[in-house]
């Protein structure tokens, strides 16, 4: 969809036409899904948080200035939905060797004495430690630690993804990193 | 390098690999449930602005209808006269009515 396609589609969004809120829902779901599958709160189901996403983002079309990319706002709105659904998870637990799975405490054992990269096998089990060793930050954090570290996007793509400044980002980005390492040397420790 | 932070980059980076592909499709269901809750905010939203037009009127007739009454009991309270004033004998009859009832 061309940004033109876009604005006309908006404009008649706004007027109530379905056929054009249709016709954004299917331009913004894959944005959206990707996004809220990445950030997804436990407990959560991703089809009812895309839904509450995609209905935020058609009910408020009007408030829609046109600054930013269509796609960039409805990120922001994505990334704040996750936020504060996350921020209902009150239990930000610590994490423990004991509360690891054996494939975790494999892949903190292998990190640990050897220098190489995780064989392929240790994703799924890469994966969860990461998942419980972001789940004692803070969403913020969390948030911004997944969009670094596992996607790979750049302070500037999360400057438009989130709306945050710059700075702001590189000061909870360290904030987090350092947590995270904390965190990570407790478990080293603990590690026989 | 920490050796620390390279441990973390290295299980960044297997978990990283492991990221879900490209989404397609919305899942069954999901497109009529987003369009039947679209449907449904916007009809509360045109119900709440026949709300806001019925309080509307509602608040200007309760004004109006308050004007007239001004309007039309004006003069009674505005006039001393008693022989123009029918409510000026009203009060004038009970004045003399109370102290004869309260009589010993």
């Amino acid at each position: 969809m061309t940004d033109a396609e876009v604005a006309a589609c908006l404009a008649r969004g706004r007027e109530g036409d379905e056929k054009a809120i249709l016709e954004l829902f299917h331009y913004m779901y894959p944005h959206v899904a990707k996004l809220v599958q990445a950030n997804l709160p436990v407990r959560e189901s991703a089809e009812d948080l895309v839904q509450q996403v995609c209905v935020k983002v058609m009910a408020h079309l009007d408030q829609f200035s046109g600054k930013v990319p269509f796609l960039h706002w409805v990120s922001r709105i994505a990334v704040n939905t996750c936020l504060n659904q996350i921020r209902h998870e009150k239990r930000r637990p610590e994490v423990r060797v004991a509360d690891l799975s054996e494939d975790e405490a494999t892949v903190v054992e292998r990190l640990a004495s050897s220098p190489g990269e995780l064989d392929a096998s240790d994703h799924v089990a890469s994966k969860e430690l990461v998942d419980k060793l972001l789940g004692a930050l803070r969403p913020a954090d969390r948030l911004l630690m997944r969009l670094m570290y596992l996607e790979g996007r750049h302070v500037d793509e999360i400057v438009n993804l989130t709306g945050w400044n710059r700075s702001l980002i590189k000061v909870r980005a360290f904030r987090a990193r350092a947590q995270l390492r904390r965190r990570y040397s407790v478990l080293m420790k603990e590690s026989p | 390098m920490n050796p620390i932070d390279d441990q973390l980059n290295r299980l960044f980076r297997a978990a990283g690999q492991g990221r879900p592909g490209p989404v397609s499709a919305p899942a069954y269901g999901l497109e009529t449930r987003v369009m039947a809750a679209w449907r449904a905010a916007q009809s509360v939203e045109t119900a709440a602005e026949a709300g806001f037009w019925d309080m509307t009127l509602l608040v200007r007739g309760l004004i109006l209808a308050s004007v007239i009454m001004a309007v039309s009991f004006w003069p009674a309270l505005t006039s001393a006269d008693s022989t123009t004033n029918p409510f000026a004998e009203f009060l004038q009859l009970t004045d003399s009515t109370i102290p004869s009832d309260n009589a010993p």
